[in-house]
């Protein structure tokens, strides 16, 4: 993934690419809406307060129950819990630099808390069923996030001595080992998975609150988006604090930070306890909303996609890692859906030789992975500090191949990093989508 | 400038208690002896100077007394207790304190925030009041702010005007400072200052020379310099050691350094006669 000077042909697509991108930023600067152009709403803290009023609002807008908002809405959740997972890894990769290609692990430990926790049974070793107590999902969420924490220290201490590449590799195996864990231990049903029992219904002075009403996603929804926007504050804090300075400090110079007093393992182990304690968050609150897990639906797909987010965003920056967490997933589980079927339905009814019929043929959902390469490729080539980035990232990488001043679409955002940022979060993963047994069908059949 | 000098040399402290002691402090690199045998005592308040040829093992001293090496031998008293084989951030703890021969700010951080990053020892570091901003952790904060433009202040009030620049846009000098100031973040006793004035012409030599005499008055500091300019080490320490090879080949007050046949030898002989 070395950064690689762009040759002549790419040259072209990337200049390409470049006049759409300052087209989308001169339409957002010509844009007038109640007087101002449209880019004064997307920046700076502006843009925090209109995403969570906007986040807020959507529950709101009339519907009826097979609407797409209530799909939307069911999206938005998991965009939620990957606006967790992203900010978590962003605690690991973008605060304290160190690369973790693993981060699906906590996702897994978070999940199994929360089905463990409220199954009410659980197999031993020798096959035979016993009955565990179930806990409240509320005291759920920290139990998932201290387990998974505790693993984040537990894969951080041994790797603290290695850097790079090599902690990469590690971490990557972690990653790959949990589920496969989980997968091959009966206690918890081994490869079939488990089913977690969904938030019970609260009552309130304005009636029942239900968590699991089909035709009504709003209760979860804005649960889901809390959590999210507590772990925001939270890397808010984290980031202007004297642990957020050290992080910085030893990202930049190692040396230096140990001579000012900074304590390098426990500075760095910190970062790891607590992303794998956000990524545990984010475990709970999906399998809370998507209750039934199997181990080998967590692949390293997601861990990968998380990074992406991270890095489509702005590595280190929260508003971008937010944006970043959005696009994806909102692409991922509401608009490929949408682009997949009509396109399959208009071509399928079209004569054979029609151009482009051969789309008739393409899943997009089969190609996400691929896009998602495509568009890290993209990034690092144009766009290396993210969509959004982290100031001091920006400095960092300046002549490193960042786009020249003025050409990039989104240079009105570079304020960036004002104020709270809004957003939203969760999700949804179905696990069958990563296990591949989708595509497999497709590819049998075409 | 010769005043201050002159004050600052007549009491060589050689009768206060010793501050830093080594002892038989040798540092291997594979089949280097990069320090061979090195004894040192400074006393409280002292000035001490550490010269030598380059390669002589001089910034290796520095490296293994801030525990960036554990010693392959030897003791390293800092204040009575043993801190060879601690870890840096531990000796910091204790009152040591350095600066490097090449400067090592964090350049994309803001002056404010290097200076910041020096006191992090004395700020609680614990998650539960960074995440909920506990009333003593953002009074702890407020503090270290106030002190960090208080340390810059030493340095002038130009420095104060300078404390949101990033360190990667400040001049060479200015950076000097800001590592000075950063140092000074954990409240030492001990200050470790490599080749202070490496790269600066004349002027900015002597107005480094006067601020090291002014660490050591407002600060209360004993001060370990490595230096090459002869004549700033001369005006200004109370006592000087000679490395070369590693070894310890001299040592006492300028004066006997400047007639010692060995150190005009290994070291004066190879470069320009102190004038
Ligand atoms: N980390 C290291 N590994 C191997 N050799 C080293 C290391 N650090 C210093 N040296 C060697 O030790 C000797 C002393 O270096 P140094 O202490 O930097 O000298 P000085 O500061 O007196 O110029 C040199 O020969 C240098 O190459
Ligand atoms: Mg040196």
């Amino acid at each position: 993934m070395a950064t690689q000077t762009p040759s002549k042909a790419a040259s072209s697509w990337t200049a390409g690419i470049r006049r759409g991108t300052d087209g989308i930023r001169r339409w957002l600067n010509e844009t007038m809406l109640a007087g101002r152009p449209l880019i004064w709403y997307v920046t700076g803290w502006r843009f925090a307060v209109i995403a969570l009023v906007v986040a807020i609002l959507l529950p709101l807008v009339p519907t009826s129950a097979y609407s797409d908002i209530q799909s939307l809405l069911v999206a938005m959740i998991s965009v939620f819990v990957y606006i967790m997972l992203a900010l978590g890894l962003n605690i690991v990769v973008g605060y304290a630099g160190l690369l973790d290609l693993g981060y699906v692990a906590f996702f897994v430990i978070g999940s199994y808390t929360m089905a463990a926790g409220t199954y009410g049974s659980i197999n031993d070793f020798a096959g035979k069923l016993h009955d565990l107590p179930t806990l409240p999902f509320i005291l759920l969420i920290p139990i998932g996030a201290f387990i998974a924490g505790i693993f984040g220290i537990l894969l951080g201490a041994p790797t603290l001595r290695l850097r790079g590449d090599y902690l990469a590799i590690v971490t990557l195996g972690f990653g790959e080992i949990v589920p496969v864990v989980f997968a091959n231990i009966p206690i918890f049903f081994g490869q079939t998975g488990i089913s977690a029992t969904q938030p019970a219904p609260i009552t309130t002075p304005v009636g029942i609150i239900s968590f699991t009403d089909p035709f009504n996603h709003a209760p979860f929804y804005y649960l889901a988006l809390a959590v999210a926007v507590l772990v925001t504050l939270g890397c808010y804090a984290l980031r202007s604090s004297s642990i957020g300075r050290a992080w910085v400090a030893i990202r930049e110079d190692e040396t230096a930070a140990e001579a000012s007093g900074v304590n390098l393992t426990r500075t760095k182990l910190l970062a790891f306890a607590l992303g794998a304690f956000v990524g545990g968050i984010g475990g709970v609150i999906n399998t809370a909303a998507f209750p039934s897990i199997t181990p080998l639906g967590f692949s390293f797909a997601i861990s990968i996609t998380v990074l992406i987010m991270v890095v489509l965003g702005g590595i280190g920056s929260i508003p971008g890692v937010i944006i970043g967490a959005l696009v994806l997933r909102l692409f991922d589980v509401f608009l490929l859906q949408r682009i997949n079927d009509p396109v399959h339905q208009s071509f399928l009814v079209a004569p054979v030789n029609a151009p482009l019929h051969v789309l008739a043929n393409v899943d997009f959902n089969t190609l996400k992975l691929l896009i998602y390469g495509i568009v890290l490729v993209a990034m690092i080539l144009l766009r290396p500090q993210g969509l959004i980035p982290d100031a001091r990232r920006r400095r960092e990488l300046k002549g490193v191949g960042a786009a020249p001043e003025g050409v990039s679409a989104v240079g009105a955002f570079e304020q960036e990093e004002a104020g709270m940022s809004a957003a939203t979060t969760a999700d949804v993963l179905d696990p069958s989508e990563y296990t591949g047994a989708g595509s497999d069908a497709q590819g049998r059949e075409g | 400038m010769a005043q201050e000098q002159a004050t600052a040399n007549s009491p060589t402290h050689d009768q206060a208690p010793s501050l830093l002691q080594i002892n038989g402090l040798v540092q291997r690199f594979g089949g280097l002896t990069a320090v061979d045998g090195v004894d040192l005592d400074i006393r409280k308040g002292q000035i001490y100077s550490v010269i030598g040829p380059n390669g002589a093992g001089k910034t290796t001293v520095f490296n293994v007394i801030t525990g960036i090496y554990k010693p392959s031998a030897g003791q390293i008293l800092f204040d009575g207790t043993q801190v060879a084989g601690m870890k840096p951030d531990q000796i910091v703890r204790r009152g040591i304190t350095r600066t490097f021969q090449n400067i090592r700010l964090f350049n994309n951080m803001t002056v404010l925030e290097n200076v910041l990053v020096g006191q992090h020892t004395r700020l609680p570091g614990d998650v539960v009041s960074a995440l909920f901003r506990l009333p003593n952790y953002r009074r702890a904060e407020r503090r270290a702010e106030q002190r960090a433009i208080e340390l810059l202040g030493f340095f002038g009030q130009g420095m104060i005007e300078r404390k949101d620049e990033y360190a990667a846009n400040l001049s060479y000098a200015e950076r000097r400072r800001v590592e000075i100031a950063r140092a000074l973040g954990s409240s030492p006793k001990l200050m470790l200052l490599d080749e202070p004035t490496a790269g600066m012409n004349d002027a900015e030599t002597a107005d480094a020379v006067q601020y090291i005499q002014r660490l050591r008055r407002e600060f209360n500091l004993t001060i370990l310099l490595i230096e090459h300019k002869l004549q700033v080490t001369m005006g200004i320490s109370d006592r000087i050691a000679v490395l070369d090879y590693g070894k310890k080949i001299a040592e006492g007050v300028p004066a006997e350094i400047q007639r010692n046949e060995r150190v005009i030898e290994a070291y004066l002989g190879r470069k320009a006669a102190v004038e």
